[in-house]
């Protein structure tokens, strides 16, 4: 097996695991159950998660075929240990096999019985909602594999297509009514990796699993991208090179009318390429270049070739000269206020990619594919952008990247005061609502560098919280004179005695620091803790690699440090007061 | 170099190598049940590139039977 083999890298981990070489803590556990046998699916989605970043798990499978028992009582086919998620596959020939026969063949009566068992199924499901806190992963109903449901049936064909996508419509409609369940397409999926490939007849009959191991391998990879984008955070920004990689030849020596790009091969390669970095940007990838040319020459292609698809506009960084790659990236994840960790980088020279590999090892690269059909879709399915959910600010983030860009010219030659004054900043610090839900998840699980405690949470795991007394999530937007951040700052803060507030979480996406943010926010929410009946407050900062930034935030914010504990204690009067030159509000849930 | 076979049971039924031998049966061998032969089935299939047939693998009640099948399938073991 090759060393990447996700199933060779599961093994060496359980080895690992039972020789106890690897720490029980900080495990993440997932248990896994189906209509049928589902022990194949963990050394895949085993491996597939490690690769991805987890640092250890534990997989449970269930019993097999008792899915509404699990539904009521989780911790009889999983054990005591908390889990932080619970993957549900299942088929529709498993659940109603003869309702689903009769139904084909036309029987309304046989038909309604069986959308009546699938909603059934799915009141056991939202039951499981309501009870447990963690992610949910449920499948949508593969297309059934019974020998009836011939697809190339000629006596009566799409019969069973049009009953199967009756039954996927309702599933997910049913589904997404219930809320916050992630779906694993399993049609999806068999239609990607093909109906006649996926199953195998032999190990259906002797162990009740339908599956070949390759499409197990699928499975597993596309759960463990579900999985994985709950805690480990996805790319930020793409960096690509020009020649050769978004347009074919090198504009240096073939000249705006000798690159290869528009209608016809290869130039419809790049051209398609080009589409998917425009598709990319759209949900809220930054784009930016970094090309060994003249920056003229670059600009020019952009401005004056009419088979272009992406603008100068889409472009957040443009890094094109003469000197090493390196440095093109480093410049570009600091214009960005970005960690290089977030940064993919492309490049049709291999060269360029082992330097970056070498000094920059935190930047994920791809090389242009020698077959340049492929280039277009080389980074489907790497999950690489994956989040739990795009959010608004994804989406604008490409905009508010270009009113930063603004807000730097025009600071430049100003005092910092003026500067600040002339942004008329506008800050509004409130509690969270479900809404904001996504985006505080979001910022919670992304944000590194001004993080005072750097703790992670899903978004089960936080709106569970919410629910409980004493415990308060705040977060702010922010909006100046050049437009809107969004929401860029979150804290929770909880009740621990009758004088004491602790804050557990504070953070604030870079881009919004260094303009008083973070002291407006930590005065309105001491305000609030003042309104609710608190006299002090306690905060702690926990070093980690990367938020060196947030080390004196408290010291610098009217805080004292305890000496037994080490952390941060202030009265509520005492916290330091908002600039005036920022206008903020707070308001409160009731 | 151990036994390609005995290293492949070993590994996938998670047992000592040097406890196996060709008499090794599910009788002998704890781990060895239908989920662990689920696992043999793939391992096998994966490790020597061949197919088995339901009935082969129903035959492979000791490890000196699934010897027997693989050599039949030009397997050199």
């Amino acid at each position: 097996m090759h060393p990447s083999d996700p199933k060779l890298i599961w093994i060496q981990y359980s080895e690992k695991l039972k020789k106890k070489q690897t720490s029980g803590n900080d495990l993440i556990r997932v248990g896994l159950a189906g209509s049928f046998t589902m022990d194949p699916l963990v050394p895949y989605l085993g491996g597939c998660l490690l690769k991805r970043g987890i640092p250890g798990l534990v997989l449970s499978v269930g019993p097999f075929n008792q899915l509404y028992q699990l539904c009521f009582d989780p911790a009889a086919a999983f054990g005591k240990d908390a889990l932080h998620g619970i993957v549900l596959l299942w088929r529709v020939e498993d659940l109603v096999p003869v309702l689903l026969e009769k139904a084909l063949v036309g029987d309304v009566q046989a038909a309604e019985s069986l959308f009546e068992e699938l909603d059934r199924f799915q009141s056991a499901i939202h039951n499981l909602r309501k009870s447990f806190e963690g992610t949910l992963i449920i499948s949508t109903p593969p297309y059934p594999s019974l020998p009836s449901f011939d697809i190339l049936e000629m006596d009566q064909p799409v019969a069973g297509m049009m009953l199967h996508n009756n039954i996927l419509r309702r599933w997910t409609d049913g589904l997404n009514s219930i809320g916050r369940i992630k779906i694993i397409d399993m049609n999806g999926l068999l239609l990607q990796e093909g109906f006649a490939c996926s199953h195998d007849a032999r190990k259906w009959y002797l162990y009740k699993q339908p599956y070949t191991e390759a499409f197990w391998a699928k499975v597993g990879e596309q759960t463990s991208r579900i999985i994985a984008a709950e805690f480990v955070s996805a790319k930020k920004c793409i960096v690509f090179d020009c020649d050769n990689t978004i347009w074919g030849g090198i504009i240096g020596e073939d000249g705006l009318s000798g690159i290869e790009l528009g209608e016809d091969f290869p130039g419809n390669t790049f051209r398609d390429f080009q589409k998917y970095l425009l598709y990319l940007r759209n949900r809220g990838i930054l784009l930016a270049i970094a090309s060994r040319n003249n920056k003229e020459d670059v600009v020019e292609v952009f401005e004056k070739h009419d088979a272009m698809i992406l603008s100068l506009d889409h472009i957040s960084v443009i890094e094109a000269h003469w000197n090493s790659k390196v440095e093109s990236l480093k410049n570009i994840a600091a214009a960005l206020n970005i960690g290089a960790d977030s940064l993919v980088f492309i490049d049709d020279n291999p060269k360029e990619i082992s330097e970056v590999q070498a000094r920059l090892p935190e930047v994920t690269c791809f090389l242009v594919p020698e077959e340049i059909a492929f280039l277009p879709n080389m980074l489907r399915g790497t999950g690489l952008f994956d989040t739990t959910g795009i959010t608004d600010e994804d989406r604008a983030r490409a905009e508010m990247m270009k009113a930063e860009q603004k807000r730097k010219e025009v600071s430049a030659g100003q005092s910092e005061e003026d500067f600040l004054r002339s942004l008329e900043l506008v800050i509004n610090v409130f509690e969270a609502e479900p809404i904001h839900m996504a985006r505080v998840t979001q910022l919670i699980n992304k944000t590194n560098q001004f993080n005072l405690t750097t703790i992670r949470r899903t978004q089960d795991e936080l709106e569970a919280m919410v629910s409980i007394d004493h415990t308060h999530v705040f977060t702010m937007d922010m909006e100046d004179r050049f437009g809107k951040y969004g929401l860029v700052g979150v804290a929770i803060v909880k009740k621990t005695s009758e004088e004491e507030w602790f804050i557990d979480t504070f953070l604030m996406s870079c881009r919004a620091l260094g303009r008083g943010a973070e002291t407006s926010f930590l005065a309105k929410i001491a305000s609030a803790v003042k309104y609710y009946g608190g006299k002090t407050l306690r905060g702690e900062y926990r070093p980690t690699k990367k938020n060196a930034l947030a080390k004196d935030f408290y010291r610098n914010h009217g805080f004292d440090r305890e000496d037994a504990s080490g952390q941060w204690i202030a009265s509520v009067d005492s916290v330091k007061k908002p600039s005036d030159y920022v206008n903020v509000s707070l308001k409160l849930v009731d | 170099m151990s036994d390609r076979l005995f290293q492949l049971f070993s590994e996938v039924l998670e047992v000592d190598v040097s406890t196996l031998n060709d008499e090794s049966s599910p009788d002998t061998i704890e781990q060895w049940d239908s989920l662990g032969a689920m696992h043999l089935v793939a391992a096998i299939e994966g490790e020597f590139g061949v197919q088995l047939s339901t009935k082969e693998i129903m035959k492979m009640t000791t490890i000196g039977f699934a010897r027997e099948t693989l050599r039949k399938k030009g397997v050199d073991i």
